[in-house]
């Protein structure tokens, strides 16, 4: 590493640097959202199909696996679709998630006939090859489909490729953080997710 | 608000260290912008250690899927450690090649 070497790291310091700043000192990370934020489409569907986050091995649920859930029952209990589908695994062999979240749906008083699990797929990929796999036979063509924002611009082309008319629900609603460390954090989000289209995009999964 | 009162904060102790620097440690006024300088290559350092550290835990979650067929989640990069080892690795990096007097 020469002189070069050190103007390359300088340049990627000082962009690493003036990210940083920007993100956790102005509104950046919240006009990033805004802006890549997915609408959603509230219409009457076949199916709710809720997508896994995780489950601790002792059976709570995350945060945002919670929100996901409670967006899917209450989109249930509108009564803008007839049948409510759970998707997640289970962690270090604790109860799966698509359980816990069944479990939790009943308690809201919805039927367990109208509640279906998938509990095998790992990753979104998966999950559009399973939900079909599970509803085919059904007949079922629209969903309602639950997740972030950040998720659905690499969820909904895999259901839509998997062939379901998929109408988007974001789990999250948007939000305007206005200390540092919560505009970091919404920024790692924003650019996790970021990633993992480009990545799809890459594979051609997308 | 928050945002406003920890930038000042640590703007004023930023420019309370440099008097200080200057007045009782006696260090001169004129190597401040070359140790920005310093400051910047041990940050752009950290983030190319980083993107390595990445890009391999990727390659290497895939390989093991592709070869054993098991799965392996590609969350194991989301995780801040990854920030403080590449801070870590960088730092050491920068300090070693200053102290063997940064062979061309």
């Amino acid at each position: 590493m020469g002189h070069l070497g050190d103007r390359i790291c300088s340049l990627i310091g000082l962009a690493g640097v003036a990210f940083f700043l920007a993100t956790a000192f102005s509104p950046l990370a919240s006009f990033w959202d805004l802006w890549t934020a997915v609408r959603p489409q509230l219409l009457p569907s076949d199916a709710i199909v809720v997508l896994a986050e995780t489950v601790s091995p002792s059976g709570l649920l995350s945060l945002e696996s919670s929100r996901r859930t409670n967006h899917g029952i209450d989109l249930y209990r509108r009564g803008l679709a007839p049948l409510l589908i759970f998707l997640g695994g289970a962690n270090d062999g604790g109860p799966t998630e698509a359980e816990v979240r069944a479990e939790l749906a009943r308690l809201h008083g919805i039927p367990s006939e109208a509640i279906l699990t998938e509990t095998t797929a790992h990753t979104t990929r998966e999950e559009a090859v399973r939900v079909k796999a599970l509803l085919q036979s059904r007949g079922i063509r629209t969903i309602l489909l639950v997740t972030n924002s950040g998720h659905l611009a690499r969820a909904r082309p895999l259901f839509e490729r998997a062939g379901f008319e998929v109408r988007p629900v974001p789990s999250d609603t948007f939000s305007d953080p206005d200390a540092p460390e919560e505009r970091l954090a919404l920024m790692r989000v924003i650019l996790k997710e970021l990633l993992g289209w480009f990545y799809y995009r890459v594979a051609g999964y997308v | 608000m928050q945002g406003i009162f920890i930038l000042a904060l640590a703007g004023l102790t930023s420019v309370g260290a440099y008097f200080f620097g200057i007045g009782r440690l006696g260090l001169s006024s004129g190597s401040f912008g070359a140790a920005i300088g310093k400051m910047l290559e041990a940050v752009g350092t950290t983030l190319v250690f980083l993107a390595v550290n990445l890009a391999m835990a990727v390659t290497i979650v895939l390989a093991v899927r592709g070869v054993t067929g098991s799965f392996v989640s590609v969350y194991v990069t989301d995780d801040a450690v990854w920030m403080g080892l590449s801070l870590l690795q960088g730092l050491t990096f920068q300090w070693w090649r200053g102290l063997s007097g940064k062979p061309r």
